[in-house]
Order: C-alpha cells, then sequence, then structure tokens
C-alpha cells in the first residue's frame, strides 16, 4: 500500500475531528504528512503561529523549512522548540514498518513552558492526544486496507470463475489486464504468451500498452530467461525492463515498482504477467498479486488450450488449408452475405486427376507430397479474401467472395496451369477443376454440387482442364 | 428533499448510467462493476453515502443515495459525483485509451452539458 494513504482522508472530515480534540483537550494540533508537508490546517489559535503564518495554513518558510528538517529526523517522539521559540511535542504517526505521517501538539495559551512541573503536564497531555490521533489512524487504515483486500479478493473470484465459465483468450486477458489496472492503479501491464521459444505480447493496457502489443521476446533473452528461472516473481528496475524490446524508450514516475511474474502450470510455462504500478505492495498484496496471478495462469492455459483445440479442429493436418467442416461454416455466412448485400460470390472445386493411380505406383509419402505441393500452389495462387479448403482425398475447394463465375474461372485456370507445370516428384500432375456461381436461394450443398458437377464434366473431357457450370 | 437536488441526482444518475453503458461495451461487464467497486471505495473515504450506490450486471441506481438524502439534505451531492465521475473517467483513460475515453467524455458532455465533465483529474 502506499505511505501516503493518509492523504486518503478526507481532509474536511479530519478537521473536524482534530478540532473538536484540540478543544478538549485544550492543546493546538498539527498534523504532517510522510514528507512533512502540512496536512490539516492549525486546530486552535495559536497567536504566534497564526500571525508568523498569517493564518491557520503553514506558510512561513522558517517554519516550513524547520519542520521538513525535525520531522525527517524524528526517530519516534521529541519535544522541541520551533525557531520563533514554541515548545512543541512531536510524534511519528503508524507503526515502524508504515509510517502514516507524523503529529505536532503545542500549548494553546503558554508557548513557552516554564518550569519542569508545566513540562511534564504538557508531555502527559500531548501524549494522550498521540494516542487517540494514531489509533484513529491506524483504523482508518485499516478499514482502507479492507477495501483494498475486497477489491482483490473480488477480482481472485471472478478470475477462478473464468476457469470454468469464459474460454475466450481475448476475454481472458481482457479481464486480467482490466483487473490490475484498476486494482493497483498500473501505469502499465501486460500478459505475454508462450509460443514455442518466444513470448509474444497478446494483451497491454495502460501507458503506451498499445505499442507493446504483438512485440515479441525470445526466451533466451537474458531477462526472459531471469523471469522464467524461478517461480516467484521479479522485481525489476527501470534499466532491465528497457532491454526487452518495445520497451526501450519507457518512462515511469519515480518510486513506480514493476514486476514480472512468470505464468507456470502443470503443463510448464504458459507465458507472463508484467506490472508497473505506482506503489510498493505490502506482503498481503503481495501474497493476493501470487494468487492471482496463478488462476491468471490456469485460465490462460484453459483458454489458449481450448483456442488451439479449435483452431486444430477447423484445419486440416496435411496441408495446413481449412478442412470440410470450416469450410462449410465459412460458406454458411458467405452465402448469408451474397443473399444480404447482393454480391457475387463463385466456388471452385479441384480435384488431381489419377491421384490413386500416383498413389499406388509411388507410395503413400509421395502421395502427400502432392497434395502438400498442391495446397501451396492454391495458396500462392489466391487472394488474401479468399479461402482454400482441403474438401476430402484429393479434393480441395477455394471460395471466392465477391468474384464472378469469369474471375472465378480465370483463378482456376491459373491453378490449373501452375500444377500442370511444377517438376512433382516421379511425374507430371494434373488436375481437373468445375467452377460455380451462387444464385439466388442456393445452398451450401446446391452450391457445392453445381461445382462438383462441373468438375465431373472437366474430367469426362478428358482431364487437366476446368468447366464453368453454365447456370 | 428537495426538487431542486431531486432533479440533480437524477441527471447524475443518468450520466453514470451512460458511462457504465459505455465502458461495459468496451470493458466488459465484469470489469466496469470492478471499476465502480475501486472508485466507490476511494470516494467514500471522504463521502460514505457513496456506498450507497447500487451497481449489477444491469447497470447503475441512485435510488438509496436519494433517499437518504431526505435525512441528510446536506450532503454535497454534486461534489460527490463529480469526485466520482473525476476518478472513474481517469481509471477509464487507462483501461481505454485517452482517445476512446474522449470520444465517450464529448459524448456524454453533448447530452448533459450543464455538467462540468472534467476527464482527467486535477
Amino acid at each position: 500500500m502506499p505511505t501516503s494513504l493518509l492523504l486518503s482522508i478526507s481532509v474536511k472530515y479530519w478537521q473536524d475531528f482534530q478540532d473538536t480534540l484540540a478543544k478538549v483537550m485544550d492543546a493546538n494540533i498539527y498534523i504532517f504528512d510522510v514528507n512533512g508537508g502540512s496536512f490539516s490546517l492549525f486546530s486552535l489559535p495559536v497567536e504566534l503561529c497564526q500571525e508568523v503564518n498569517k493564518g491557520r495554513v503553514l506558510r512561513d518558510e522558517k517554519c516550513i523549512s524547520f519542520y521538513k528538517s525535525t520531522l525527517d529526523s524524528l526517530e519516534d517522539k521529541d519535544m522541541l522548540t520551533c525557531p520563533y521559540g514554541l515548545k512543541l511535542c512531536a510524534y511519528r504517526l503508524g507503526t515502524y514498518a508504515q509510517k502514516i505521517g507524523f503529529l505536532v501538539v503545542t500549548p494553546t495559551r503558554l508557548t513557552t513552558l516554564v518550569g519542569r512541573e508545566e513540562e511534564n503536564t504538557f508531555a502527559t497531555k500531548a501524549h494522550s492526544i498521540y494516542r487517540t490521533i494514531n489509533e484513529v489512524l491506524q483504523a482508518i487504515l485499516e478499514k482502507n486496507l479492507l477495501g483494498l483486500r475486497r477489491l482483490e479478493l473480488n477480482s481472485i473470484y471472478e478470475i477462478s470463475r473464468l476457469m470454468t465459465s469464459i474460454v475466450e483468450l481475448d476475454k481472458v486477458l481482457d479481464l486480467i489486464t482490466n483487473s490490475l489496472i484498476i486494482i493497483y492503479q498500473a501505469e502499465l501491464c501486460f500478459v505475454g504468451l508462450r509460443e514455442g521459444d518466444k513470448i509474444r505480447v497478446a494483451q497491454a493496457k495502460g501507458e503506451h500498452g498499445h505499442l507493446l502489443i504483438g512485440k515479441e521476446w525470445p526466451l533466451v533473452q537474458p531477462l526472459i530467461e531471469q523471469v522464467f528461472s524461478k517461480v516467484e516473481p521479479s522485481f525489476l528496475s527501470l534499466e532491465e525492463l528497457r532491454t526487452l524490446p518495445g520497451l526501450t524508450g519507457v518512462e515511469v514516475a519515480p518510486e513506480t515498482e514493476i514486476l514480472v511474474y512468470p505464468l507456470w502450470t502443470a503443463l510448464g510455462a504458459v507465458g507472463l504477467l508484467g506490472i508497473v504500478a505506482p506503489v510498493s505492495l505490502d506482503d498481503n498484496s503481495s501474497r493476493n498479486l501470487q494468487i492471482y496471478a496463478n488462476f491468471a495462469a490456469v485460465a490462460l492455459a484453459n483458454a489458449t488450450l481450448i483456442h488451439r483445440l479449435e483452431r486444430e479442429a477447423e484445419t486440416d493436418f496435411l496441408t495446413g488449408l481449412l478442412n470440410k467442416r470450416a469450410l462449410r461454416n465459412l460458406l454458411v455466412t458467405e452465402l448469408e452475405r451474397t443473399t444480404r448485400y447482393g454480391t457475387p460470390l463463385s466456388v471452385i472445386f479441384l480435384d488431381i486427376d489419377d491421384f490413386k493411380a500416383y498413389n499406388d505406383t509411388f507410395g503413400h509419402v509421395a502421395g502427400d507430397v502432392v497434395l502438400q505441393k498442391t495446397a501451396e500452389i492454391i495458396k500462392n495462387s489466391i487472394r488474401i479474401v479468399d479461402t482454400a479448403c482441403r474438401y476430402g482425398g484429393e479434393e480441395f475447394v477455394i471460395i471466392l467472395p465477391g468474384t464472378k463465375g469469369e474471375g472465378a474461372a480465370r483463378v482456376a485456370e491459373r491453378i490449373r496451369k501452375s500444377i500442370e507445370t511444377y517438376p512433382f516428384p516421379h511425374r507430371q500432375v494434373t488436375a481437373s477443376l468445375g467452377v460455380a456461381s451462387a444464385k439466388k436461394n442456393d445452398s451450401v450443398d446446391s452450391l457445392f454440387a453445381r461445382a462438383d458437377q462441373a468438375c465431373y464434366q472437366a474430367k469426362r473431357q478428358g482431364k487437366n482442364r476446368l468447366c464453368l457450370n453454365p447456370s | 428533499m428537495s426538487e431542486i437536488v431531486e432533479k440533480q441526482v437524477e441527471r447524475y444518475e443518468n450520466l453514470l448510467r451512460e458511462m457504465w453503458t459505455a465502458s461495459a461495451k468496451y470493458l466488459g461487464i465484469l470489469s466496469a462493476n470492478l471499476l465502480v467497486e475501486r472508485v466507490v471505495w476511494e470516494v467514500s473515504m471522504e463521502y460514505q453515502e457513496i456506498e450507497l450506490l447500487q451497481y449489477d450486471q444491469n447497470g447503475i441506481s441512485c435510488a438509496r443515495i436519494a433517499a437518504s438524502l431526505e435525512e441528510n439534505p446536506d450532503l454535497p451531492v454534486e461534489d460527490m459525483f463529480m469526485k466520482f465521475i473525476t476518478r472513474y473517467v481517469a481509471i477509464l483513460a487507462k483501461l481505454l485509451g485517452h482517445e476512446r475515453t474522449e470520444e465517450i467524455r464529448k459524448r456524454l458532455k453533448e447530452e448533459f452539458a450543464t455538467i462540468p465533465f472534467a476527464s482527467r483529474e486535477e
């Protein structure tokens, strides 16, 4: 927690309390923040103070510098004399572990204490005031901390719920980065996911966050290696952080804490979580953040795994093209678009000629090479908006949105020629292609059937050619 | 509660609802509510009444704050809501970037012209 938490207290409400206490105890009270700056106004009129400072606010340079230097070196408590001769008792507020601020108590009427007895009476009174104020501040601090703990726990609860409810990787990444920025007021928060031998920044929020997304850090990069050499977070200096590509020019406020958590699960490293926060975390916050990072690791591992499975379920392993199932889903969407906006849509059906004979003669490994090379030729012959799929066996389908039959025929001819001239091992390979364009009220099956029919016609006409479905 | 204060609370409630809806669209409901929770916590250190703000997956309501004003009509609601909005927008800017936050702020300013809507903390 920030040591200046005291400043989160409403000065107005505090002043009311301080003034009442001062009145009851018949003593003047001043509160300073941890840096020795004024927090509240003088509680009761002390003529000397008011004269020097022209009111209830500390303005006089001599006073300001006296309190700053005195409070800076104050161990616990002390009886001092101000530059204008005012006797005062000064106390440090808070605990040894956490300084909250400082309390100064002065007599209201007698500015200089004469005689030992008078001094002792005042010291006792000042000590009572100190105990009351310190306890009230501790209680407020505890209440504030409880609020923060509640935020942290709510967030941990949400991320743990994610593991069973949300599987979309983007949503998980968003929730992790959002929560940390909200709870810890982080200037920057980023999540890098492991992709083979590198970490790729999948989400980053806060100052300059958008510049980080997509940046890649090799696992052998010294800093990344250091992060993954342990289970605990790494506390980095700004210079160390700047060694990461994408963060070379990053600036952070002084006193900022930079932590990078390696995200581990039973399956190994999932990625890393970086947080640049303007507060130093106490033990409880560090522990909560570690729990959060652990849950985040599992949630990310689940989401990444599901994302990969979904992608694999739609991909043909041999060629890397979409498979039949994905093709059907895609074509449904494209047909809906065609119906709604009236844009053309064409489909090419491609069948490698005499593939069975090639396979039987030269073996399945050689057959696989033909399939892979054909897929590569198709990919290189179409636009980014077009999609190629392996339909099954030696059959391929190409979807061409926004393309009329004639345009699709030109693409089909380009592919046919490329296959015909490609130096496949063992012998020349050719393909027959059928082209069909979507009609009103076409379904996936009817459009396919026409493209297939055109391809069959090309086969019947002697192979190594293309046919355009006339309708 | 005077009619003026009642109207004032109603206008702030509409503004908070718009803010919440706009941020939930970009951040998701979970994050939008966590943001509200954080700002309520911060503002409650000065104005405890802000804890009466109700929020869930359906949005924000000031009904309980309005009811508490019947008993405590001197509560400076204007200052309380402005502090809430200022903090909310400051954190939102970190999450969405200043450009997108500025868009939201601009749109809200057009709709709630009389509210001195600030996007950054002073």
